[in-house]
């Protein structure tokens, strides 16, 4: 059983603070990743619950243990890394082995778990490898070999797919997500790349400059972001934002003077909004926002349309196909919940779209 | 020696131009090699052949200078102590400078890059300037003509040498492999010990033969510090060359020499593999 509780953590590097108080439970069984921009912290967290980082202030607890003190081999957890970390010296067998080696573990025990190991990962014809001999995705089933042997109280990875290239990338994390559900490990996964977060996670935390922006499902961060950020980082391709300022509560005015009118309760009183809708999000119509196409991208399924509306570039993303022209003069409209106001501080004006938590709640 | 030809097959031109590069290689090698051609060659001559102009190429070989100076400037001992003093000298800056260059490169410590900076800034000060204070220092301690105390100046010179060299040599492998290993069940010296010196060997070794190519060949700290029971091989060959009585011997001298060059030779052809892998295999990420 593993639970992660992380209590007003904070990190600092001389002057220099780069996590400003981070709480975040993680219950056992759980699959979190955190996601964030480089630089966001999200690494410094992985590392501080692995023991690789001393802890400036606040308490991490693992499994109802304080661990602020605990040596990383005491701590019950097992980690992959970004470039693996293999042991170029050792096989295959001995580096799966390596960690139940240092826990005096009697042979044939180490044999039976690293075998059972490999059988699961596909690894059996390898084994007498060195890392060398082996290709990336082969070290990568290599790296979570090893923490699986340990069946510790929780996994770390830390971006574990960025050194592969697309095609494997996919195919691994699917793997990954296949591994946990058949293991069921408190799985923490740092990664920046949303889509991966998204795909995996039972609950994403975005990270953002040492402070969690938000956290919760991935549908729940698609359908209500809590901040302008969290909405642009969150989706593919990203949430359109178009800049303009309220007028009489229900229209926003663009630089040229367009005015759209937002089919929202209320905007508030006057000042700047920022209208986000994402790109699946809009419909094509006889009448609405008006914009024209600068390119179509078709690409069988749906088609990508880049159009401008008062100098603005705004994507649109139609299932199946359309006929506009470059050129041409379209009408937009928006599902009236699936439209998000920010105001200038990035933070919600209104909190249009429920839908998706009312429908999953 | 080993040339390695990294250019790849052209046509014509470019054949000609790999043909002239390998040319100027071995012209400028045999260049370099000559004096060491000369040395040998001078060193198998009669006394009367030495000083002939224009110099002898073809001669009655003889190894008289050799039986003579073996026995007379007591080659056998200085060989011993030679061996004695740089081998101590290497493994002991070995132990302590790779110890202390993975702590300059991992440790995060304040101060540590400035007190690695002074650390090399020491081997600035020219040895001839300590030869004098280390001599006194000895003699107060009763140390004077013994293995440990060239072992120990010695070490002053191929500590920091090791140090740097192991440094970087650490700096270039990925970190998170102790990590891992720490992770994994490890104390730091665990990491050290079961991980990283065995991925260092190629490079730990090549280090310690040329360490121990250098206490082998050096002059200075021991012409200071030994006097005859320690004493090496290369304070006999500056007694020959200094020999104000007689004056200098040039077929001892070079029949020293070949004697002072043949072993470190040898080493270096049996630990080829280990030279050339350290040299090439500096990082072994991945």
């Amino acid at each position: 059983m593993g639970t992660v509780d992380i209590r007003n953590v904070r990190k600092s590097y001389g002057n220099v603070e780069v996590l400003h108080g981070v709480s975040l439970h993680i219950n056992d069984g759980e699959f979190v990743a955190l996601v964030g921009p480089s630089g966001c912290g999200k690494s410094t967290l992985l590392r501080m619950i692995a023991g690789l980082e001393d802890i400036t202030a606040g308490d991490i607890v693992i499994s109802d243990r304080l661990v602020n003190h605990v040596a990383p081999k005491d701590r019950n957890i097992a980690m992959v890394f970004q470039n693996y970390a293999l042991y170029p010296h050792m096989n295959v067998r001995d580096n799966m082995g390596f960690a139940l080696r240092q826990r005096r573990m009697s042979k044939p025990e180490i044999e039976s778990r690293v075998n059972n190991a490999a059988r699961i990962l596909g690894l059996e014809h390898l084994l007498d490898r060195k890392p060398r001999a082996l290709s990336g995705g082969q070290r990568q089933r290599v790296a979570m070999g090893r923490a699986i042997v340990r069946e510790p109280n929780v996994f770390l990875f830390d971006e574990p797919l960025s050194n592969l290239d697309a095609k494997l990338r996919v195919q691994m994390r699917s793997e990954i997500k296949e591994l946990h559900q058949r293991l069921k490990t408190t799985t923490v996964y740092v990664t920046h790349d949303q889509i991966e977060a998204m795909t995996l996670a039972d609950r994403v935390v975005v990270m953002n400059g040492g402070v969690i922006e938000q956290q919760g499902s991935p549908l729940e961060l698609y359908d209500s972001p809590a901040s302008r950020f969290v909405a642009a980082f969150i989706g593919s391709p990203p949430m359109n934002f178009i800049e303009g300022s309220v007028v009489n509560g229900s229209h926003v005015r663009l630089e040229d003077g367009t005015t759209l009118h937002v089919p929202a309760n209320n905007l508030g009183d006057k000042g700047r909004a920022t209208i986000g809708v994402r790109p699946e999000h809009f419909e094509l119509s006889d009448a609405g926002w008006p914009a024209t196409v600068s390119v179509v991208e078709p690409t069988g399924s749906e088609t990508q349309i880049t159009a401008r509306m008062s100098g603005q570039v705004v994507r649109i993303l139609i299932r199946g196909r359309t006929f506009v022209q470059p050129g041409e003069v379209i009408h937009l409209t928006v599902p009236p919940d699936l439209i998000h106001i920010f105001d200038d501080s990035g933070t919600p004006r209104i909190h249009v779209s429920t839908r998706g938590i009312k429908q999953h709640a | 020696m080993t040339i390695v030809a990294t250019a790849a097959p052209r046509r014509s031109s470019g054949q000609l131009g790999h043909r002239i590069r390998i040319v100027t290689g071995v012209a400028i090698t045999l260049l370099f090699l000559f004096p060491v051609f000369w040395m040998v060659l001078t060193s198998f001559k009669h006394q009367v052949d030495i000083f002939t102009s224009p110099p002898k190429f073809f001669f009655t070989p003889t190894i008289s200078t050799y039986v003579e100076y073996f026995r007379r400037a007591d080659i056998e001992r200085r060989l011993i102590n030679t061996v004695i003093v740089a081998a101590g000298s290497g493994l002991l800056s070995i132990v302590v400078g790779t110890m202390a260059g993975y702590a300059l490169a991992r440790i995060r410590l304040r101060g540590a890059a400035t007190f690695g900076v002074l650390i090399l800034l020491s081997r600035g000060v020219p040895p001839i300037a300590l030869a004098v204070p280390m001599f006194l220092v000895a003699r107060q301690l009763g140390l004077t003509d013994k293995h440990i105390t060239l072992i120990l100046a010695y070490s002053t010179f191929l500590i920091p040498y090791v140090m740097w060299l192991m440094r970087s040599f650490f700096l270039s492998l990925p970190r998170e492999l102790e990590e891992s290993a720490m992770i994994d069940g490890c104390s730091r010296y665990g990491a050290f010990f079961k991980i990283i010196l065995p991925i260092s060997l190629p490079g730990l070794i090549s280090t310690l033969i040329f360490s121990m190519i250098l206490a082998w060949e050096e002059l200075l700290f021991a012409l200071v510090l030994t006097n005859r029971v320690a004493s090496t091989i290369p304070v006999a060959i500056a007694g020959i060359a200094g020999d104000t009585i007689n004056g200098a011997n040039w077929g001892a001298l070079t029949a020293v020499g070949t004697i002072t060059v043949v072993p470190v030779v040898i080493f270096a052809l049996l630990v080829q593999k280990w030279l050339i892998q350290g040299l090439a295999d500096g990082a072994t990420k991945g």
